[in-house]
């Protein structure tokens, strides 16, 4: 069926509440690809024989990632009546025992991890039921205490490949309240709720858009940028995978915002099931009028394909990553003209990345004013990290902007399991830098990163205690941005490679001051004089470990000297 | 017109009109390597004809080549801090191209004597320890003489210009614009008996076209073929001569009728 109408959204939405929240038992096994690393799926498996002859009372399901990621694989059983519950680390050979409890009504208690008695999904607001009292609270977890959850309001308790369960958590509902406005009225939206580039930079989303609106031309295209590639980041793949509608509803709004009737999705192949999941939710989308010709009944036209990336990281820069998807080698060329002015083919065209576009339904539900009240001035709203390394509680954590490092790394993650002194934070990504200790009190927010000599980056977060040799970072994240380089200006294709060998002679104890002294000259010519992000953000990790670490470059020479 | 000023001196310029353009055609000794007139877009690559921008209070390092003049607006191409940075560039050139006499001799006049980076170690090389991948060879290839003969293969430090697979590019029109406009004389050719060896693109051969009235190699025959097929309508009898053969025949036609000069 087509949807035309605000009531046919909501007769689909009432068949969707079925599945999420009706008569039957629910059993929602959480396969994001990290759940599938640790065996979620033949949990699902497991589940799906045991219930064979079942169907009548059990309702199972796939749902994205929920987030917790050193407690997967995760199982969210939802009795009717009761709270949603979160069972943790099930195991395949654990899922009769499940089927037989949950059968009689009961929630294992051993494998319960917490419950949810109500969920603000922001576009819709889901009451489970209460009871349960042995099993902790969602929000008693230190894990989840800290956060909150916009972008990742859906991950893990809907299926991504469903779209009538995206639409019964209010789904669509702010695409339909988009196109009954102004184009220059959800610009005026988005400006006002001061959200900002996602992608690292932090460039205002309004600000971008009412550029490219304003650029004249007969077409125009939106891009997701969705080429997630920093070592130890993977936010945007879970977006992707748990909530790919939010991404593509997002996507839609800015294009009636805009003027575009084309999207683009620019996703790694390296990310399958990202790509299998966002492929199924376009398929659906079309299915039901959502994209294409006359969305809504309105006049507004919109479609979306994917273009996968080839492996380049430097095709997250946006004028290589045009270039990738024009056919020719991801190769960034000078700005301006940026792509508002002259994007693809030549036309104004409108990049932002896949937790921007996230946030565009939220905007839209809770209106700019109130989304611009979340997290701090200046950086409204919430950022998704990873949070992985040296850290006990592992996984994908979204707090307000503003919220401080130390509540992500102690609070949250529970500090270093190892029972080791925690020594610092890369964060950013090759991008970014390392944060000591000392300035875990600094809040997370654009201009206090970049103060503290990195950047918000795209969410990479590697937690490194003091057995980490701060000079073997730095290293292999010179390596990686080496190794990434595109190779067409000089200082980031010859002046990394240089860095890699003072860095190697330093760590063989060879180095000199004299190559510490030029390793800094270098790092700020690369940094000065590169052509694009990549390599004018690349010395950042040096730069740091310089900045907070330096006795240990001085350590390695000293050593050498004897 | 707008008025800029580089360094100590006022100028106008047409709004948008490149910096580097301008500053070159005013004497202005800007050093740079990828750029090239007959390109209309800057490419950015070698990052030489860098120059410090003074916008209110606010100092930044840009190139010149992607600068556009705008009103007000005031440059320093020699700034300590554009030198600075222009010295570490060059020692990673020297470095990068230890045999290209043209960055020796510009990094001499910035008082560098020696890289402090290892120079990077070849046996072979097919752009003799010259090339600098600037890119101009490439584009002058594909952009102007649409050929398309060569490009950048891999990324990052191990960027090499060469044809596809390594292998002899029949497409070449042994034009030898790219052996022209090498900044660093790094692309190298050479002429045996009836053919031109592109000995820097994997050693492609071109054949030359004779003359048919003299039996001089007066071009190469792909590029021969290509200007036959522009000049249609020129006179089938000019087509296989070679432009001293083309000049006296036509005199002889166009003075069939008129006493020639007399010689002084």
């Amino acid at each position: 069926m087509k949807i035309r109408s605000l009531e046919d959204l909501e007769e689909i939405a009432h068949r969707g509440i079925q599945k999420i929240k009706g008569e039957k038992i629910r059993i929602a096994v959480g396969l994001g690809t990290c759940g599938i690393a640790t065996g979620a799926d033949y949990v699902y498996t497991y589940f799906e024989n045991a219930i064979k002859d079942l169907t009548e009372r059990v309702f199972l399901t796939k749902v994205g990632c929920f987030g917790y990621c050193s407690e997967e694989p995760l199982v969210k059983v939802t009795i009717p009546g009761k709270p949603l519950t979160i069972l943790s680390k099930v195991n395949p050979e654990e899922t009769e025992e499940i089927l037989r409890a949950v059968l009689s009504g009961e929630i294992p208690d051993k494998k319960a991890l917490c419950k949810i008695e109500e969920w603000n999904h922001i576009t819709e607001y889901m009451v489970y039921g209460k009871g349960l009292a042995n099993i902790p609270s969602y929000s008693d977890l230190p894990f989840f205490r800290g956060q909150l959850k916009l972008v990742l309001r859906n991950a893990g308790l809907i299926n991504p490949e469903d779209l009538e369960e995206y639409i019964a958590i209010g789904g669509y509902k702010s695409l339909h309240k988009a196109l009954n406005m102004k184009p220059e009225e959800v610009i005026e939206e988005v400006k006002r709720a001061g959200l900002r580039g996602r992608g690292g930079a932090g460039f205002p989303t309004g600000l971008k858009w009412e550029i490219t609106a304003k650029n004249e031309s007969d077409e125009k295209y939106v891009i997701c940028n969705a080429d997630e590639g920093d070592p130890g980041a993977y936010m945007n793949r879970n977006e992707l995978e748990s909530d790919p509608h939010a991404v593509i509803e997002g996507m839609i709004i800015g294009g009636y915002a805009i003027g575009a009737k084309e999207g683009i999705i620019y996703i790694r192949a390296e990310y399958p099931l990202a790509i299998k999941r966002i492929e199924t939710a376009i398929k659906q989308a079309r299915e039901y009028g959502l994209l294409g010709e006359n969305i809504f009944g309105s006049n507004f036209s919109f479609d979306i394909k994917i273009v996968k990336g080839a492996g380049a990281f430097v095709c997250g820069e946006e004028t290589a990553m045009i270039a990738s998807i024009e056919g020719k080698t991801g190769r960034p060329r000078p700005r301006p003209p940026f792509p508002a002015e002259k994007g693809l083919w030549g036309k104004p065209t409108s990049i932002n990345n896949v937790e921007t576009w996230c946030n565009i339904p939220i905007i839209l539900a809770m209106g700019g004013e109130r989304f611009s009240k979340v997290g701090k001035e200046n950086n409204a709203g919430t950022k998704v990290f990873s949070l992985v390394g040296e850290v006990k509680r592992i996984g994908l954590v979204e707090v307000p902007l503003g919220t401080k490092l130390k509540t992500i790394v102690h609070d949250i993650g529970g500090g270093s399991p190892s029972g080791l002194k925690v020594k610092a934070v890369q964060i950013g990504g090759p991008s970014g830098g390392c944060i000591p200790e000392e300035g875990f009190d600094t809040p997370i927010d654009y201009e206090s990163l970049r103060d503290l000599g990195t950047i918000m980056g795209s969410g990479g977060m590697v937690v490194m205690s003091e057995k980490t040799s701060m000079v073997e970072t730095a290293l292999f994240f010179i390596g990686f941005t080496s190794e990434e380089s595109c190779g067409k200006c000089t200082p980031c294709r010859e002046g990394l490679k240089q860095m890699l060998h003072i860095l190697h002679k330093i760590l063989s104890r060879r180095g000199s001051e004299e190559d510490l002294k030029l390793l800094e000259e270098l790092s700020m010519t690369i940094q000065t004089t590169s052509l694009c992000g990549l390599g004018k953000t690349a010395p950042n990790p040096v730069l740091t470990t310089l900045r907070y670490f330096r006795e240990e470059y001085e350590g390695l020479i000293n050593d050498g000297k004897d | 017109m707008v008025k800029i000023k580089i360094n100590d001196q006022n100028l106008y310029a047409r709004e948008g009109e490149n910096i580097l353009k301008l500053a070159l055609k005013e004497g202005i000794d800007i050093p740079h390597l990828c750029y090239h007139e007959i390109f209309e877009e800057p490419y950015g690559a070698c990052r030489l004809c860098i120059v410090e921008v003074i916008k209110d209070d606010e100092r930044f390092i840009t190139t010149s080549c992607t600068l556009q003049a705008q009103n007000g607006l005031e440059i320093l191409t020699q700034s300590p801090e554009v030198v600075k940075h222009r010295k570490i560039l060059l020692e990673l050139y020297l470095a990068q191209a230890p045999n290209a006499e043209n960055i020796k001799k510009l990094a001499e006049k910035y008082g560098i004597e020696k890289s402090r980076f290892p120079k990077r170690a070849f046996v072979t090389d097919h752009l003799n320890g010259k090339c600098i991948l600037c890119g101009l060879c490439i584009r002058v290839c594909g952009e102007v003489m649409k050929a398309g003969v060569i490009n950048y293969i891999g990324r990052g430090p191990s960027t090499k210009i060469n044809t596809p697979f390594f292998e002899e590019n029949p497409d070449c029109l042994g034009c030898l614009a790219c052996v022209n406009i090498c900044p660093t004389e790094a692309v190298s050719a050479e002429e045996v008996e009836n053919r031109k060896i592109l000995k820097s693109w994997s050693e492609t051969k071109v054949k030359m076209k004779e003359c048919k009235n003299c039996g001089s190699l007066f071009t190469t025959y792909p590029l021969w073929e290509k200007t036959k097929s522009l000049l249609m309508e020129m006179d089938t009898e000019l087509e296989e001569l070679c432009p001293n053969c083309k000049r006296e025949l036509l005199i002889k036609k166009l003075t069939k009728n008129l006493p020639l000069p007399k010689p002084y």
